[in-house]
């Protein structure tokens, strides 16, 4: 369990985020506003902060570039832009990581899981997640296969990352989708399954003859030691 | 425009010149034809005051001498008419007419001649003196040449004021049609170098008003977008989170399934809203390169479901009105309708060619089932698929200045041409 901080001015998603995350095991005090918010993060230090960009006060990148002048804390940025200016603008300013709006809590949650491996806040503090022989480090963004390092992109590391934190579940395409893209799953969206052919190439297997990943037909797929 | 306001001020300069240069050589060879006219009169009229007092050996001495000195050429006949001195160059009838006592100057073969008639005690004698062609155009040469000579000079000088003045209008226009070229091309940065003639002022620095205003114009639909993504965006957090309240499981599946349906439709409405923004400016990207390069990417997944997969782009740039991303954006989708909508193993062809017009011809062909029939409305809407992927392949063809075509193929399967502008 991990205590956050949430830095929101709308009530309505105020409210729901505080509910979502609760259920979900955290510990969660709120801010409404950016000055409000960067008092709560020194005083009461919290392991994560959830900041909203669209503050009624100060810019939410604003109080970010204040916020690190005092605190290493990590900070996850919600915003409703999904423009690329706006996102390399935040994580410039010392963002850890950054969802767009709409998201679902299960992402937001995933995320919030995923930076806090990363800063060795999470259950075991190491950030290195191995299967099998598949050996993937969260803290530095690499991954390796039986002692050889795989070049992989961006999105098919956070693919690899998101399966690999659920060795042998199958994990839903839709569940990829939100948390790997931040984006709605429609069945037209090949999305995913693109990005998973990359991988499965990278890992020097195919489709008809899986070692890690298993397609699990109508469901989703898994990530599983060979036997 | 500097070559034609040359040509008018050379045209004009010679024009003056020319009116000036010719009365004035004509004045010249008048005046020198006068002055030695005058010179070879007084002449002779000094022989002539010799004639009457002199006899005519010592005359004859006398003209000698003077036809020695000088260039002309006198002679004199007698009332005896005996002749001395040089031959008369006239006819007789100049002759019997100077005889008669009259004065005058005569043309005459290689010049002119004088007849000077003085009365002696013996009768009237005739005084003659011939001035030679050469005497008579004598300094008109030397005259003209210096009067063509300063013309010639005067003409340069007034090319090379023209010119300037001229380049000193042309380059700040040439510096605005860049301006106003690099502007068109997306370049909103770009500013006209305010100087030249007033005019020419006036009008950069409207232009650069211009500029500014366009990018105001585009920076408050920038944040129009920006604001209507967060306007549509905050409410919908809200639903999802509160829809993750629902403890009915099934209520709450249905409930996501519709919200990722809304949330599909407000992303492709900001996209477009954005588009609309980023194509204010030009955009411009290579059809044949984007499709390579997307084809390589969706490739894997193809060869995954054992379905062929052949790209063929015709030799040369295509170059078309659109941002890479966007034509991207489309060719994912085709691909993906592709994938979604027929059955594994069938085979998909993927060609580029130039049309007509500058245009270029993408097409997605594949040997599945074809096109469902009302999916051309408003782009495919069957299982699977919301029919949005057509939708936003077909306002890319439109922002292109193209258009999307959708045909079946003989041997059944679905045909989609993107018919893509060239930019502008």
């Amino acid at each position: 369990m991990a205590q956050l901080l949430l830095v929101e001015d709308d009530p309505a998603i105020r409210s729901a985020l505080v509910r979502a995350l609760s259920d979900r095991g955290h510990g969660v005090r709120t801010a409404t506003t950016g000055m409000e918010g960067l008092q709560e993060a020194v005083q009461h230090r919290p392991d994560l902060v959830v900041l909203d960009l669209g503050l009624p006060d100060v810019d939410g990148t604003t109080v970010l570039t204040m916020l690190r002048a005092v605190s290493d804390v990590p900070v996850i940025v919600a915003t409703a832009q999904d423009d690329e200016r706006v996102t390399v603008k935040a994580l410039d300013a010392g963002a850890d990581d950054y969802v767009v709006k709409p998201f679902a809590p299960e992402h937001l949650d995933a995320r919030i899981r995923a930076v806090l491996r990363r800063s060795g806040a999470g259950e075991d503090g190491s950030g290195v997640l191995a299967v099998g022989g598949l050996v993937v480090d969260v803290r530095a963004h690499e991954a390796s296969l039986d002692g050889r390092r795989l070049d992989l992109a961006r999105k098919e590391f956070e693919l690899l990352a998101h399966l690999a934190a659920r060795p042998g579940q199958v994990v839903s395409k839709r569940e990829l989708m939100a948390a790997v893209w931040g984006l709605p799953y429609g069945g037209g969206d090949k999305t995913v399954d693109v990005h998973l052919s990359w991988l499965r190439r990278k890992l020097g297997e195919s489709a008809s003859d899986p070692r890690y990943l298993h397609a699990v037909r109508g469901v989703g797929v898994k990530l599983q030691a060979p036997a | 425009m500097r070559r034609q306001v040359v040509v008018l001020v050379t045209a004009t300069t010679l024009l003056v010149l020319l009116a000036f240069l010719v009365p004035l050589a004509v004045l010249l060879r008048t005046l020198a034809s006068d002055r030695a006219v005058a010179e070879a009169t007084r002449e002779a009229q000094s022989v002539a005051a010799l004639v009457a007092v002199t006899e005519p050996d010592q005359l004859a001495a006398a003209v000698t001498v003077v036809n020695q000195r000088g260039p002309r050429r006198v002679g004199v006949v007698l009332a005896s008419g005996r002749q001395v001195g040089a031959d008369d160059e006239g006819t007789p009838a100049a002759l019997q007419l100077a005889q008669e006592g009259r004065s005058f100057s005569a043309s005459v073969p290689h010049g002119r001649q004088v007849y000077v008639p003085v009365d002696t005690a013996s009768g009237r004698a005739v005084v003659w003196s011939f001035v030679p062609d050469a005497l008579l155009r004598k300094g008109v040469t030397a005259g003209t040449t210096v009067a063509v000579g300063l013309g010639l000079g005067l003409l340069v000088i007034t090319v090379a004021l023209a010119d300037r003045l001229a380049r000193g209008t042309v380059r700040p226009v040439r510096g605005m049609a860049t301006t106003a070229l690099a502007l068109g091309q997306g370049e909103l940065s770009a500013r006209a170098p305010v100087e030249g003639p007033k005019e020419v002022r006036e009008v950069a620095h409207a232009l650069n008003l211009l500029a500014e205003r366009i990018r105001e114009l585009l920076d408050a639909e920038r944040e129009v977008v920006a604001d209507l993504s967060h306007r549509l965006r905050t409410p919908l957090t809200a639903l999802r989170l509160d829809v993750d309240a629902v403890r009915d499981h099934e209520l709450r599946q249905r409930l996501d399934e519709d919200l990722d349906e809304v949330q599909r439709h407000v992303d492709g409405l900001i996209h477009e809203a954005r588009r609309q923004v980023r194509t204010g400016v030009q955009v411009t990207c290579d059809a044949g390169e984007v499709v390579r390069d997307r084809t390589a990417f969706w490739g894997v997944l193809f060869e995954d479901q054992e379905r062929p997969l052949a790209v063929d782009v015709a030799p040369g740039p295509h170059p078309v009105r659109l941002a890479a991303e966007d034509l991207a954006a489309a060719v994912d989708a085709l691909l993906q309708n592709a994938l979604v909508h027929t059955p594994g193993g069938t085979a998909v062809a993927v060609r580029v060619l130039q049309g007509a017009d500058g245009r270029s011809l993408l097409t997605v062909a594949d040997e599945g089932p074809g096109i469902p029939p009302g999916a051309t409305a408003r782009g495919l809407s069957t299982a699977g698929s919301t029919g949005l992927g057509l939708d936003i392949v077909r306002r890319t063809a439109e922002a292109s200045g193209g258009r999307l075509l959708l045909a079946e193929r003989p041997g059944g399967g679905a045909e989609v041409t993107l018919e893509l502008g060239p930019p502008r």
